[in-house]
């Protein structure tokens, strides 16, 4: 029995190895770091081979094999990235990023995706308006533009007033797992985000045909860094010209957002 | 996605998880002896200064620990802290355990009986004999099952390096999870914090009838 015991943990420790071994990677060369959430679908996530990858992250491939740099992606956590652009761990925050109400807080690139911030509610709780939400408990991701909205005079403030309860959360999946567990009655966030969302979760969801706000991305450098901020841009307007900017828009599902001209 | 796929990818960050593991007990055991003889040290300036250092890093979040230690070079100096990310978390973690690791030597160390010290020195042992030769081997005895206490807990702690978006296991748990809207990952990641702490309570385990001699 006791000899039993000893082999089987032998052989759990050498498969446990085996698998962590061989999954062992390697790092590549910096020079166009771009900061991004990973858990941020379709803009910015991780895809079924373990690569980085989005609508967002593809643009940034493409800019960079323009320009010859080689990109490094780097995911960050949401709630660090003033300080991860600031302290220079990253070039650029590139992901979903809303300019609206962080308009003198970064070096922004020209808008290229019109957003809205919309709400997403349980199809069968009977909410079906903004002002059905009053006294509700609504989710929210923390450092958000959603939450920005929610929280300013000139934004939304009135209506996340009416709410029961603001709750931020960390991540997507913890917020629908709230939801559907029934401990908030509806989500705050960005329209291409609750589709993707909602296209993984099934006909159980509904977003409220009435819209927070309407806002735009860009994508925002550090204070100052124009110089950054104008190659990247030229890149932009090229892959634009020959079409490679709509064709991304297009895999992504995004065409009747994108703004970019 | 298959589960074979995701299987490989947590396995991936397993990778990270335990380097970050393996680093940290490297640097913070010894360490820990260090902060532990200052803490003990008959100057009192020394042993306040000492006393402090562990205060603080056993009474605030080790999550927020990492942040200060990552960002702190840019905020106090203005350094860009480009590569800074994975030794910003190996020191983090190595202070932070040193600390308790310091703790747990000096209930070791006081454990031991005045008269043994004064058995030595009648038998005319110096004081670092002493201490390597007799009272050393006998804290490492007293100290084991706290410190396997420790070495289990540091297991699962790594997944704080999550905070400084780390790619460790439970990070691109968290990834996978958003990308396919489930929480698959979650349980699979735990299966192997699990089974990777079922292995250390076995060595320890191993440790502790190696060591126990007298009974």
């Amino acid at each position: 029995m006791k000899l039993f015991k000893k082999l089987a943990l032998g052989a759990l420790a050498v498969g446990m190895m085996a698998t962590v071994f061989t999954g062992c990677g390697k790092k590549d060369s910096k020079t166009f770091t771009v900061g991004f959430d990973a858990e941020y679908p379709p803009y910015g996530y991780m895809d079924e081979n373990g690569d980085y990858t989005g609508f967002d992250l593809e643009l940034a491939e493409e800019v960079c094999k323009l320009k010859g740099w080689t990109l490094v992606k780097q995911p960050i956590a949401w709630d660090n990235k003033d300080n991860e652009l600031n302290s220079g761990s990253i070039d650029c925050i590139w992901n979903g990023f809303t300019i609206n109400g962080r308009e003198d807080d970064y070096e922004w690139s020209v808008p290229y995706v019109d957003n809205s911030q919309v709400i997403v509610v349980k199809a069968d709780s009977g909410i079906t308006s903004l002002s059905d939400l009053a006294g509700k408990t609504v989710g929210v991701q923390a450092a958000s533009a959603a939450l920005d909205v929610l929280t300013d005079e000139e934004g939304q403030k009135a209506l996340g007033d009416s709410f029961g309860k603001l709750q931020e959360f960390g991540d997507y999946n913890t917020a629908f797992a709230e939801l559907m567990a029934g401990s908030v009655d509806a989500i705050a966030m960005d329209i291409g985000v609750a589709m993707y969302q909602i296209e993984g979760r099934g006909d159980e969801f509904v977003i409220l045909a009435e819209h927070l706000n309407a806002e735009q991305y860009g994508i925002g450098f550090k204070k100052g860094n124009t110089e950054l901020k104008d190659e990247v841009e030229s890149a932009l307007r090229e892959l634009k010209k020959n079409g490679k900017f709509d064709e991304l828009a297009e895999k992504y599902g995004l065409s009747d957002m994108v703004c970019f001209e | 996605m298959s589960f074979s796929v995701m299987l490989e990818q947590l396995a991936q960050g397993m990778c990270k998880s335990m380097l970050i593991f393996g680093l940290t007990l490297l640097f913070s055991m010894p360490l820990g002896l260090l902060v532990c003889f200052g803490r003990m040290s008959k100057n009192r300036l020394v042993s306040g200064i000492f006393g402090f250092f562990i205060s603080v890093l056993r009474g605030t979040p080790l999550m927020l620990q990492l942040m200060v230690v990552y960002f702190f070079p840019y905020y106090l100096f203005g350094i860009s802290i480009g590569n800074w990310r994975f030794p910003a978390i190996i020191v983090g973690f190595s202070i932070n355990y040193a600390a308790y690791f310091a703790e747990i030597y000096r209930s070791g160390i006081e454990a031991i009986p005045k008269g043994q010290y004064e058995a030595a020195q009648i038998l005319d042992y110096s004081k670092s004999q002493t201490f390597f030769k007799i009272v050393f081997p006998q804290v490492i005895k007293i100290i084991l099952p706290a410190v396997t206490n420790e070495i289990i807990t540091l297991v699962k702690d790594t997944s704080l390096a999550f905070s400084l978006a780390y790619m460790e296991m439970f990070t691109i748990a968290k990834q996978i999870a958003a990308r396919d809207t489930t929480f698959v990952p979650y349980i699979v990641a735990a299966l192997f914090y699990y089974i990777f702490n079922l292995l250390v309570a076995f060595v320890m385990r191993q440790f502790e009838k190696k060591l126990s001699y007298y009974n």
